[in-house]
């Protein structure tokens, strides 16, 4: 079995700052921590033209990624920022109208046998 | 349109994405079996530790903003243009519980990965999916070093309920990840239809709180 040092070497990274892109901000400006699987969609509105709040590189970066529908999760994979940091800009996103949030239903209500089926369908063709 | 919905008036034509994880000890395989079967470059995404979520002991003489990065293995499988499966490693579950329970949220099922040389690593994830309710299957990775083993044999030494699929796997092949999805996904199936006979209505499926 490994020892606990193996994986603390293997699987956690270095201690880092990675929350400086974010202007050292941990918590979402909205304060909802979004699910990973929630789907973000840019709305074409640019609210920086707006109020004359500037967006970082980074934010750019995300806007550009929402122009197709895609998950929190690819956001973070696509950027390599950890999710944590993009929880906190896609929330100033949201705030600035920038982008809308499509939440998936809750666990129990979303899925229904034919989905399953669907799935395997779609795995089998694979 | 899938089945996401928005807090706003009119719902947006969006897809469903579905959640699996993928469990096991240090060294099963979880990193390989993702990038087999993944469309996207096998990508780690970075989740962020605070000192509150490892405790302090870990990173004493660490001041409050600094963190610790662990790596997600992430994948994405598209299945149709309403549906996509998204696929997660689970990192060790000493240190990181607390991702456990957030990824396992709304999950429709695990593969636990099972190398026969070191099979009490699977324990872990065995106890909590089971204690979770989450249906999974055990896949025994097909390493070339280790002993062939009949998946009963397995079976009896995980102590699996007879529902549990017990498959054997290659993680590097993409064609053995795709049979290993498709048997957790028709254990799913196993699974819905039994609880909701047993309750008469709804899915049956396991409720457990988001973090925060
Ligand atoms: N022979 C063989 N080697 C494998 C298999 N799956 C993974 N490996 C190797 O085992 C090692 C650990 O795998 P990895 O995916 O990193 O494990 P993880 O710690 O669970 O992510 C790597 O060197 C892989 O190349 C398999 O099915 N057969
Ligand atoms: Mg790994």
């Amino acid at each position: 079995m490994p020892s606990g040092d193996t994986w603390r070497r293997r699987e956690s990274g270095p201690v880092v700052r990675p929350y400086a892109v974010t202007g050292g901000r941990t918590e979402p400006a909205d304060g909802e921590v979004l699910d990973l699987l929630a789907v973000v969609i840019a709305t074409g509105r640019h609210a920086e033209d707006a109020d004359g709040t500037v967006l970082t590189p980074e934010h750019r970066r995300i806007l550009n990624l929402c122009r197709r529908q895609v998950t929190v999760a690819d956001v973070a994979a696509d950027t390599a920022l950890p999710v944590g940091v993009i929880r906190v800009l896609l929330a100033d996103l949201m705030i600035q109208g920038a982008i809308t949030v499509v939440r998936q239903r809750p666990a129990g209500q979303r899925t229904g046998s034919d989905v399953l089926q669907e799935i395997l369908n779609g795995l089998r063709a694979l | 349109m899938g089945s996401a919905h928005s807090d706003g008036a009119a719902p947006l034509a969006t897809f469903a994405a579905h959640k699996i994880l993928i469990a096991g000890g240090f060294g099963s395989g979880k990193t390989t079996l993702v990038g087999a079967i993944s469309e996207v470059r096998p990508l780690r995404t970075e989740e962020l530790l605070t000192t509150a979520s490892i405790g302090s002991d870990d990173l004493s003489g660490l001041s409050g903003k600094n963190t610790t990065t662990v790596a997600l293995d992430f994948g994405r499988i598209t299945i149709s243009s309403e549906i996509v499966l998204y696929l997660f490693g689970l990192p060790g579950q000493e240190r990181f519980s607390f991702l456990w329970d957030e990824l396992s949220y709304g999950a429709l099922g695990v593969v636990i990965l099972a190398d026969v040389r070191r099979l009490t690593d699977s324990f872990p994830s065995v106890n909590y999916f089971e204690k979770h309710r989450l249906p999974f299957v055990v896949a025994i990775n097909c390493f070339d070093q280790a002993p062939r083993y009949d998946p009963e044999e397995v079976r009896v030494a995980l102590d699996l309920d007879p529902g549990v699929p017990v498959v054997l796997c290659d993680a590097r092949e993409a064609d053995s990840v795709k049979q290993t999805l498709i048997t957790l996904v028709e254990a799913i199936a196993a699974r819905w239809s039994r609880d909701s006979s047993r309750r008469g209505h709804g899915l049956g499926r396991p409720v457990m709180a988001p973090r925060m």
